[in-house]
């Protein structure tokens, strides 16, 4: 269980980006976290990897308290972030070091064959596409078997149909291990495709304004009615987050922003 | 003939086009190179032989030539050559590492950097020459001063090229590396010593520029051997020859030295994203 009690973190220059953000995380849970710009949800999720600190609470995964970089912890940020010395085989066995040779060729093989890129095993990450390189970084991180993967927008700079290619591609993965996801994300189609609950947030500081059970059957129907319910209610609680709901003259509460897509 | 096997034919025949393209650019290309300095070498050939010039402050390349020859039949070049490239490896050595030390030192630790880098900005600026009555009056007259004029040259250029690779070593790859949680030994050999190696090359490879030019430096006061003892020497009996020979003597070697630098780098260094292979 990945528990957040009352996170909070201060920046030195003195911009409270998060304040006691509380949340439980069940084990193969996918919680997609979402919210407008400066809302902390990266603080958040670099709090949960022991990236940063928190300046207030704490990040606890099964009673350990996270301080630093934690071995059951794995992260896939917004850039692949390959290292462009290294092969894309090389890139996926990166955190395998102390594995056998023969272990760790096999685990990169099946890795690399999960995600489609058994043929690119020998080439640099310059040859690759972005979504062939933010495949790679998705078989990096997955490679050691985390029990908690954390995703910060991790398809924001790829084209509409190598994204939602990559959130099939994500599932089917997770469907393997069922480790507990956390996403943050700007998309709220995305976050409805993916996730079991959403995290809506608001701004400076970052807080928890609402969160909404996602309990679609999988794979989610992006057309269906159902989706379209939710992505209203998801879109409505944005706008509330953001203090731009509109009351209408019947006295419905509709979103300002029209079913904009993108936060 | 059937049409599949016409068109592996063709495909082949086009495939061993290319190979042999691919084979002739390799020898094409350093070729190229040296096209500039033979047309001009030619040009100054003929113009001497046609009267043009009498060739006696600038030889003509056959004079050269012959020097070369002569030198070499006497085993003067092979002395001369051999004290240079002996001194400027030393040179090269000591002061690579210094700067290799120095310059990660001071990437790294923000109060190094503080405390070092502002009086080696400003021994930077010193002149070369300006080391040298103080190097011998510490050093003597003899290998030791020299080697270390040379260690001074290379210093500076390998210590700003490892001090700025690693200051610029992109934050979001360290962060790998942490999420990965590597040691700090471990960081430096899988993350920043391979991020660091393109410039560190260039560093190098600039510091052995310096070091060929500090060693006629050093040369030039109070040697008996080496190539700058024998540029002083065509000098001062009036042998341009062997002034110009000397000259190419210290090219040819630059740029051989520079060339196994970067033979050596490139296995490590395949993975660069480049816009253009030369």
């Amino acid at each position: 269980m990945l528990v957040l009690d009352r996170v909070g973190k201060t920046y030195p220059n003195g911009v409270r980006a998060l304040d006691g953000v509380s949340t439980e995380v069940a084990p193969g849970e996918i919680l997609v976290v979402i919210g407008g710009s400066g809302c902390g949800k990266s603080t958040m999720l670099r709090a949960i990897s022991g990236l940063d600190t928190p300046t207030q609470g704490k990040v606890v995964l099964d009673g350990t308290v996270i301080t630093e970089p934690h071995e059951e912890i794995g992260i896939i940020f917004q850039e692949p972030r390959l290292l462009p010395w290294l092969r894309v085989a090389d890139n996926v066995g990166f955190g395998l070091e102390h594995c056998p040779r023969a272990e760790r060729s096999a685990r990169v093989a099946r890795a690399l064959d999960r995600v489609g890129l058994t043929e690119k095993a020998r080439v640099w990450p310059r040859e690759l596409s972005g979504g062939q390189a933010q495949r790679v970084a998705i078989a990096r991180a997955l490679v050691p078997r985390p029990q908690v993967l954390l995703l910060d927008e991790p398809f924001s700079a790829l084209d509409a149909f190598t994204r939602a290619d990559l959130q099939d591609h994500l599932l089917d993965l997770w469907a393997d291990l069922e480790p507990t996801l956390v996403i943050v994300t700007h998309d709220v189609e995305e976050a409805i495709v993916l996730a079991d609950r959403i995290m809506v947030m608001r701004p400076r500081p970052g807080r928890v304004f609402e969160e909404i059970a996602c309990d679609l059957p999988r794979p989610r129907d992006r057309q269906s009615a159902a989706f379209d319910f939710v992505k209203r209610r998801v879109l409505a609680a944005l706008d509330r987050s953001l203090d731009r709901a509109i009351i209408t003259d019947d006295g419905e509460t509709k979103a300002a922003a029209g079913g904009g897509l993108w936060w | 003939m059937s049409l599949v096997s016409m068109t592996a034919t063709v495909e082949q025949a086009g495939t061993e086009r290319g190979a042999s393209k691919a084979r002739l650019a390799r020898f094409a290309r350093p070729a190229l190179g040296l096209l500039l300095p033979v047309a001009l070498a030619l040009f100054w050939e003929i113009a001497v032989r046609m009267g043009l010039s009498n060739g006696r402050l600038v030889p003509p390349p056959s004079v050269i030539w012959n020097t070369f020859v002569d030198l070499a039949a006497t085993g003067e070049l092979q002395q001369h050559a051999l004290a240079t490239i002996w001194r400027v490896a030393w040179g090269f050595v000591f002061g690579v590492l210094a700067g290799t030390v120095l310059g990660a030192v001071a990437g790294y630790s923000a109060l190094t950097y503080r405390l070092l880098d502002p009086t080696l900005q400003g021994l930077r600026a010193v002149p070369s020459i300006a080391w040298v009555p103080l190097f011998i009056l510490w050093f003597g007259i003899f290998e030791a001063s020299k080697i270390i004029l040379i260690a001074v040259g290379v210093f500076f250029p390998v210590y700003l090229g490892v001090m700025g690779a690693v200051l610029s070593v992109d934050r979001k790859i360290v962060e790998v590396g942490r999420v990965f949680r590597l040691s700090g030994l471990a960081m430096v050999r899988r993350i920043l010593l391979p991020a660091v190696m393109p410039a560190y090359v260039i560093s190098l490879r600039a510091g052995l520029g310096l070091g060929w030019m500090f060693v006629l430096a050093a040369e030039f006061l109070g040697a008996s051997t080496g190539l700058g003892f024998l540029l002083i020497d065509g000098q001062q009996l009036g042998k341009p020859a062997q002034i110009v020979a000397a000259i190419v003597a210290f090219a040819i070697l630059g740029k051989t030295t520079d060339w196994l630098i970067v033979l050596v780098a490139t296995p490590f260094l395949r993975w660069e994203d480049v816009a253009t292979r030369r």
